[in-house]
């Protein structure tokens, strides 16, 4: 018992004093990893948010779209990016573009089902008063789905923090880097540079937009 | 073609055999924190870390301790199989009509009865998409495992990357891609298919 | 003001509204009644072109709805759902300026509008406007839904069922908000109801409807005198005794009950009533409005302690009342649901103008069934 515990802290100290000699990689790694997931979600909320709306009284079309990005999310990562290879070589593009296309799905079905499931008593009134669907949309459909928007951003961004890592097989930087270092080297230290972090990353953006997504909760249907 | 067919072989089993224990670790967990719900918060949120752990970072974490090969790719499958599992299990289980255990029990049925005969056949469904979403998971994770020394279709990709041949990383790709397509909507078929009878939403009549 | 010309609505084989010729008088409160999947609901709604006719036209003071644009004409037109549909999101301020807020009325004038309808019907502004819906009751909830479809000041209202929703004390209030704001107000509106008491208490006239077909067009006193067809009769059903000589309760109440000021003492409001043979008072202040009531066991009770009727009257828990506006039949049912001894008549202001006792009551009734049988 007690060994394990030094063997504990020694391991401890010895990534702690390795972090310290080697942070500059660590924190390029940790950029380079924020700018690939936060640049492929907020690009994947700049096509789906608009998409999730424009859909919304089209449900055939929808159907077939939210479909088709269903099996997107199937395909697995590597295979992903090892399919864009010949058509997007290398480094940050081709990364950024899976992860992309890897947040539709969860943004788009909970922009399109959010706005859908708004009450109907509610856009009979707001129609019948005399709302143009534009102002019926952004008046009451927007802001009553918004809490269920933004859950599905917090999904598509744990996820995508956690799958970024895959971007250093294409050169395009992030954590995985020293994952990788740390694979091809067994050795735990590299890993751990890139794991923790990630992890951390993951954990707190969903803590993050999990608070933003009870703020968003408009106040007269708070309690 | 034979070597992409018997990775593509190795590839399936090598997921179904993280998915399989982590069913049989999972299942019983689940039930037993229906039955301890104390439990289940702690347990959900574990398992929920456990997800948000990079795979690639779980998967080089694990080779350390337990070596390469595909044990360690199998132990991993298994971890991150667990949440869907474990989740959709009890979420099915706790979710149905207090009222039918309480007729169960009135009647008669001992727990273990009750499990079998009425909680699971009902909560099936939602198990199996737990099951779905794990298969899906594992084949996408079981690509990583070239880099730890397993087998499957992530080494004609990962050695096509090193070389710039994109035929030979298609022979991966492609492959992978199509297996968790086709798993994804088998078990999806699935799915619809173990629920039970007399709870179909029938469809509307031809006129 | 509103003309119905010929007006079909099909859904392919189905013919929800068969040539509808109707006219909706200026400033009259109509009633489209019938039973379920009689086409009231869809003709209310091809108003405001929320469904748009098969063929025929529809003119809103002589412009054919199909002219104008959807959402223009439903910014002049008020519309009440059953299902309230009070924004959640906004808070009650911004619930009933939401048309005016469309139409571009400026800040100041829209929250003058909507502090004068709050005060119209009671509710306090400075409490009410901040709030949000889920902290009003139904009732409360679907008083605001009426002023936000008052908010602009449109000609014309349309309702659908819309107190259908509420429980049976908050409908009544309801019901005698509406009959009391359109007395004052005056604005064309059209209500859809299933419920014939309903109907009958706030109609200024009846349009009864039958698989998508006008049965009978008349006011509530006609409809029940001469009902067209058996439909209508038995539509009508058990009100038809009742509704034939007792409309109002101003028939059967007493007009002159015995009525005491505060300040009258104990000793003279007990000769009082020795010498009126009563043994209830009703007390009244200076403007004739009831303010409480007293019994005679309690003046000799109190006697030896209080000087005045205003130190022991009974004014709990609010006194019943009922307003001079409402029927017979619902005297009725609150002095026999309430166990009430008796039931002072007042008008919106308070004012007494009336009392119903269960003898005067009774009379009334006697004289209804056997009395008068000449029509």
């Amino acid at each position: 018992m007690l060994w394990l515990l030094q063997s504990g802290v020694m391991r401890v100290s010895e990534f702690i004093s390795f972090i310290y000699s080697n942070l500059d990689t660590a924190a390029v790694a940790t950029y380079q990893h924020l700018y690939l997931s936060f640049g492929s979600v907020l690009l994947g909320m700049l096509v789906a948010i608009p998409l999730g709306i424009w859909l919304t009284d089209k449900e055939k079309l929808a159907e077939k779209v939210l479909a088709v990005t269903g099996t997107i999310q199937t395909v697995p990562g590597l295979a992903f990016l090892g399919l864009f290879l010949p058509l997007l070589g290398l480094g940050v593009v081709p990364s950024m573009t899976v992860l992309f296309l890897y947040s539709l799905l969860p943004i788009l079905t909970n922009t399109y089902t959010g706005i859908k499931g708004v009450s109907p008593a509610l856009v009979e009134a707001g129609m019948g008063m005399g709302m143009s669907p534009r102002q019926l949309l952004f008046m009451v459909k927007l802001p009553l789905a918004f809490p269920v928007i933004i859950a599905g951003i917090r999904i598509a961004s744990v996820y995508i923090v956690s799958w970024a890592t895959l971007a250093a097989f294409v050169g395009g930087g992030g954590l995985g880097d020293p994952i990788l270092t740390g694979i091809m080297t067994a050795d735990i230290n590299f890993i751990l540079m890139g794991a923790i972090p990630a992890a951390l990353l993951a954990l707190t953006a969903g803590w993050i937009l999990g608070i933003v997504e009870r703020l968003a909760i408009p106040r007269g249907l708070r309690g | 073609m034979g070597g992409i067919l018997t990775l593509t072989v190795e590839h399936l089993v090598l997921s179904a055999a993280g998915v399989g224990l982590a069913l049989l670790v999972g299942i019983p967990l689940a039930i037993l924190i229906t039955r301890y719900r104390a439990a289940a918060g702690f347990t959900m949120a574990v398992t929920d870390v456990l997800q948000t752990i990079p795979s690639m970072a779980l998967l080089a974490a694990l080779m350390i301790y337990l070596g390469l090969g595909n044990q360690t790719l199998v132990v991993t499958l298994m971890i991150y199989s667990l949440l869907p599992i474990v989740r959709n299990t009890y979420t099915g289980i706790i979710s149905i009509d207090k009222g039918l255990i309480e007729a169960g029990k009135g009647m008669g049925m001992t727990r273990w009865q009750l499990l079998r005969m009425v909680q699971i056949p009902i909560a099936l469904p939602v198990i199996m998409a737990g099951v779905r979403v794990a298969m899906v998971t594992a084949i996408g994770i079981a690509t990583l495992g070239v880099l730890i020394g397993a087998g499957g279709l992530g080494a004609p990709i990962w050695r096509g990357m090193q070389i710039v041949d994109s035929s030979m990383i298609l022979s991966g790709a492609i492959p992978a891609a199509l297996i968790a397509i086709i798993c994804n909507y088998g078990l999806a078929k699935l799915e619809n298919a173990v629920v039970p009878r007399g709870m179909r939403v029938s469809s509307p009549a031809k006129s | 003001m509103v003309k119905f010309k010929n007006v079909v609505k099909a859904y392919g084989n189905l013919v929800a509204v068969k040539n509808l010729d109707l006219e909706i008088p200026e400033g009259e409160l109509v009633v489209l009644i019938g039973p379920s999947g009689c086409g009231k609901t869809t003709t209310l709604k091809m108003v405001n072109r929320l469904i748009e006719p098969t063929s025929g036209s529809i003119f809103i003071r002589d412009r054919n709805v199909m002219d104008l644009n959807p959402v223009a004409l439903r910014r002049e037109i008020g519309y009440v759902i059953q299902q309230i549909g009070l924004f959640p999101n906004m808070t009650i301020e911004q619930n009933i300026d939401v048309v005016p807020r469309l139409l571009g009325w400026p800040a100041e004038k829209r929250k003058r509008r909507v502090y004068e309808l709050l005060e119209m019907v009671g509710m306090e502004p400075d409490i009410y406007a901040p709030r949000y819906p889920n902290e009003l009751s139904g009732g409360q909830q679907q008083r605001i839904g009426v002023l936000r479809a008052l908010a602009a000041e449109p000609p014309l209202i349309l309702m659908d069922e819309p107190f259908g929703a509420l429980d049976p004390i908050a409908r009544e209030s309801l019901q005698d908000e509406l009959k009391s704001l359109h007395s004052r107000l005056n604005k064309t509106t059209i209500f859809v109801t299933h419920d014939m008491d309903e109907a009958l208490k706030l109609a200024d006239r009846v349009v009864v409807m039958n698989q998508g077909e006008v049965v009978q067009v008349a006011t509530p006193e006609t409809l029940l005198r001469k009902p067209a067809n058996d439909f209508v009769a038995s539509f009508i059903g058990k009100n038809r005794l009742n509704g034939e000589s007792l409309q109002s309760v101003v028939e059967i109440m007493l007009p002159d009950p015995v009525t005491v000021y505060p300040q009258m003492g104990l000793a003279e409001g007990l000769a009082l009533m020795k010498r009126k043979k009563v043994d209830t008072v009703l007390v009244v202040d200076g403007e004739r409005k009831l303010v409480g009531s007293v019994a005679v066991e309690t003046l000799d009770r109190e006697r030896k302690r209080a000087k005045t009727i205003g130190e022991i009257m009974d004014q709990d828990p609010p006194l019943a009342t009922i307003r001079s506006q409402a029927s017979a039949k619902e005297a009725f049912d609150l002095i026999v649901g309430e166990k009430l001894k008796y039931l002072p008549v007042v008008d919106e202001k308070g004012v007494l103008v009336g009392l119903v006792t269960r003898n005067s009551m009774v009379d009334a009734l006697a004289s209804a069934v056997w009395g008068d049988e000449g029509e």
